[in-house]
């Protein structure tokens, strides 16, 4: 039998391969606020990892504990229980210093801009480059490249009393960059600004992660920018709601459409199967299925390949061989009959499987194309 | 070059700053004015000490302060006297006595009725001294010049820092114009043939100089062989304490423990009527005294506490509301990964800069007014570098303080509840 795990598809847990160590990993983690009586948890048991160079874009209505997780993951709140580990280090019980160090690591860019009044954009970002030692010629390029880009070319030198609110946001978003951070963390970071400016934040933030391999962590309401996001993470009412992984999840539904029973549906209902598959594994030479059991599970070909063999009573004979993207074990699903061949891996492989009821309910909800129109029509209004 | 945080926000926000540095100024010169008070008792306790001459001093041991000296035989002086350590062992008469302001006409003319003597001035008491004209007891020359003028009991010298109700001529203080004029001291006719400068002090606003018959008719409750004062001037001063001891046994007086030095009850056990004391001595008892013992000191030794006390509180009240109102800019410099230490440094800076920049216009006006408090009370008020170090240490110290009282929420609260 193949292992079966617990990890949804698409979660994106097993796309390139090799794991690389987790910039920040999430476990069971609570958070509450206030004292005694008035104690009011605001997190519960969350659970999630973001890996090297991944932008993950944090939604939710509000109050439902986005901001409280990205703060923790900042370092900037105490964590109370559970397991945070960021860029290597465990939070929980972590000493001052530890705390001090991991900052500076780290590029946080405030809702509240909080830039110093006293100072002008130039010496607010310098003021971030100071603190890592940022040699001084080299930061003075870095920042007058920097606001340049962010359109502040003018105004370098101005104090941010004398910048608009978007202005002031970008010398808070260049002071969050500056120093070259392993982790960015940004809180709202396109509110203020005009779709042309939020555009090239987000260019940033992209090129930050491709070059520098820089994980970015954005709570945002903007769905202008949601493009970039590699993730995308709903949280609701202090839970983490769906941990989706959008170019998993989108390969997954290109797979899907390949199969002709779903080639109906709509990217919204693909991307809802594709959320109730879950990881197989098997190892080179195992039976995925066998003939003549009985059907259970719909499964697609991730990584790897299988060889199909059908025992027609002399004996198994090899009648096809699938790959990545291809899939097998429907018929027994939509016929209710046993297992009409065994597949075996032929190398190490991932499978992405969808169970019988859900396999049935998609092709029901196929059925419901045009209601599923005529919603999407009504909310439109 | 670090960027200067510290400075900038200081400049930045002038408003701000202004309201800082008035109250700390505030706070200074309140501290200023109750030290200086406290000093200007000191000083009353010690400025005519400082004019004499003497290594050792004799006098009553029921000495109280200056002008409660008491009295004692001046036989005591004269077998002082016949040490061969001892240069000069000369008597010195001090008291209050009683004067009245001259009549603003010249005496001259206003003595013809006794009338006119009616129309004199008012009474004041006044600080009066006997010295012997032909070897007066000053350590400055110019007052001792003028002291060889005494050769009459009807002669005086008044000190030219006595107050105007003393009844100068021109109603302001003692000049050449007012030497010849005649008024009253004690029950007789005097007439003032000199000036001299010494400064009055808390026990009177006036002081005036006489030659020893002289006193005993300003103060007639004394005799001329009852001195306040023996004043012994050795030939090397280091051996105060070796003739301490010998005049101390030619006495008959037991040498008693050097830790009972403030004790009055000493002379009473020892039934002598004499007391011994080095100059450091007399000049330590002097300032004790009157620091600590009369009521006046015992006021301006608390003044200084409560302008302490008022001076913290109103800067911790400038800095942490300064503090409170860059709160969200200091937790973000935490968030960034600023440790404690470059918070600190910056906020502790800027409460240093605080501090010596409201110090500057305090001690300005401080000046001012100790001036305008001499001027007006007649209190010695003198702006000592020993008072202007003291003042800027402690204003530093306050805002020092109160910077770190107001860092305190800034250390344990999480940087993401300041924002």
């Amino acid at each position: 039998m193949t292992s079966q795990t617990t990890i949804p598809a698409t979660s994106g847990a097993f796309t390139g391969g090799i794991q690389m160590p987790k910039t920040v990993k999430v476990q069971a983690l609570n958070h509450f606020f206030g004292e005694g009586e008035l104690r009011k948890q605001a997190l519960y048991e969350n659970n999630l990892e973001v890996r090297r160079g991944e932008i993950v874009i944090m939604t939710g209505p509000s109050g439902s504990g986005k901001t409280t997780l990205l703060t923790l993951i900042g370092t900037l709140r105490t964590v109370q229980e559970g397991s945070l580990k960021v860029l290597g280090n465990e939070l929980c019980g972590a000493d001052r210093d530890l705390i001090v160090r991991i900052r500076k690591e780290m590029g946080f860019i405030f809702q509240a801009h909080n830039l110093f009044e006293s100072l002008t954009a130039y010496q607010n970002v310098n003021m971030a480059a100071e603190l890592v030692g940022l040699d001084p010629m080299i930061a003075e390029g870095r920042i007058n490249s920097l606001l340049t880009r962010l359109g502040l070319g003018h105004r370098i030198h101005y104090k941010p009393k004398s910048l608009s609110g978007g202005q002031k946001q970008r010398v808070a978003i260049a002071r969050g960059l500056v120093h070259k951070p392993k982790l960015i963390l940004a809180d709202e970071p396109t509110a203020a600004l005009d779709e042309k400016s939020g555009r090239e934040v987000v260019t940033l933030f992209q090129e930050l992660a491709r070059d520098e391999g820089c994980t970015i962590i954005m709570v945002t309401h903007d769905n202008r920018i949601l493009d970039v996001a590699d993730r995308i993470v709903n949280m609701v009412d202090g839970k983490i709601k769906s941990d989706v992984a959008v170019q998993e999840t989108s390969v997954i539904c290109e797979f899907l459409k390949e199969f002709p029973l779903f080639a109906d549906l709509t990217p919204n209902t693909l991307a809802e199967v594709a959320d109730q598959m879950m990881v197989h594994e098997a190892q080179s030479g195992e039976a995925i299925i066998r003939q003549g059991d009985a059907g259970d599970l719909f499964y697609l070909i991730r990584t790897g390949s299988v060889d199909v063999l059908i025992n027609d009573g002399t004996g198994d004979q090899k009648v096809a061989e699938l790959n990545q993207g291809q899939y097998f074990g429907e018929a027994a699903l939509i016929t209710d009959e046993p297992r009409n061949a065994t597949i075996v891996a032929r190398e190490p492989s991932v499978f992405y499987a969808l169970g019988k009821d859900e396999f049935r309910a998609v092709l029901e909800t196929s059925a419901t194309f045009e209601e599923e129109l005529r919603q999407a029509l009504f909310r439109r209004q | 070059m670090k960027t200067p945080l510290a400075w900038k926000n200081l400049v930045h926000n002038k408003v701000r700053t202004s309201i800082g540095v008035a109250g700390v100024s505030f706070a200074v010169i309140l501290i200023f004015m109750q030290l200086g008070f406290l000093g200007g008792i000191i000083h009353t306790a010690t400025q005519i000490y400082d004019a004499l001459e003497f290594d050792l001093m004799l006098r009553s041991p029921a000495y109280l302060h200056l002008t409660e000296a008491r009295s004692f035989p001046r036989s005591r002086v004269l077998q002082a006297a016949s040490l061969s350590e001892v240069a000069e062992a000369r008597s010195f008469y001090l008291g209050l006595s009683e004067w009245q302001a001259p009549a603003s006409v010249p005496a001259v003319e206003s003595a013809k009725t006794s009338e006119a003597i009616e129309e004199e001035g008012d009474w004041r008491a006044i600080i009066t001294m006997g010295t012997d004209p032909k070897d007066p007891v000053f350590n400055r020359q110019e007052i001792n010049d003028e002291a060889r003028k005494l050769s009459d009991s009807t002669f005086v010298l008044v000190d030219v820092k006595s107050k105007s109700e003393y009844g100068p001529a021109d109603d302001e203080k003692f000049s050449e114009t007012d030497i010849g004029v005649e008024t009253t001291l004690g029950p007789h006719r005097v007439r003032i043939v000199g000036l001299f400068e010494l400064g009055t002090g808390m026990a009177s606003n006036g002081a005036c100089l006489t030659n020893p018959e002289g006193y005993v008719r300003a103060c007639p409750w004394q005799t001329i062989d009852d001195v306040n004062f023996g004043l012994i001037k050795l030939k090397d001063p280091s051996e105060a304490e070796l003739v301490r001891q010998k005049l101390l046994s030619i006495y008959g007086i037991p040498s008693r423990d050097e830790k009972s030095t403030f004790s009055l009850t000493a002379a009473a056990l020892t039934n002598t009527d004499v007391e011994i004391l080095t100059r450091q001595q007399a000049l330590d008892r002097e300032e004790h005294r009157w620091v600590h013992e009369t009521p006046l000191g015992q006021i301006f030794t608390l003044g200084v506490w409560v302008a302490l006390f008022v001076g913290v509180a109103i800067v911790y009240q400038v800095l942490s509301t300064d503090i409170a109102n860059m709160m969200g800019e200091y937790a973000t410099l935490k968030a960034m990964g600023y440790g404690a230490k470059y918070l600190t440094k910056v906020v502790l800076l800027q409460a240093v800069l605080l501090a010596v920049v409201g110090y500057i216009p305090s001690i300005i006006v401080s000046w001012g007014l100790y001036r305008l408090v001499e001027k007006l009370s007649g209190m010695p008020m003198n702006m000592t570098p020993g008072i202007a170090a003291l003042v800027l240490a402690l204003a530093i110290t306050m805002c020092v303080l109160s910077g770190l009282a107001a860092l305190r929420k800034l250390y344990q609260a999480d940087p993401a509840d300041l924002f």
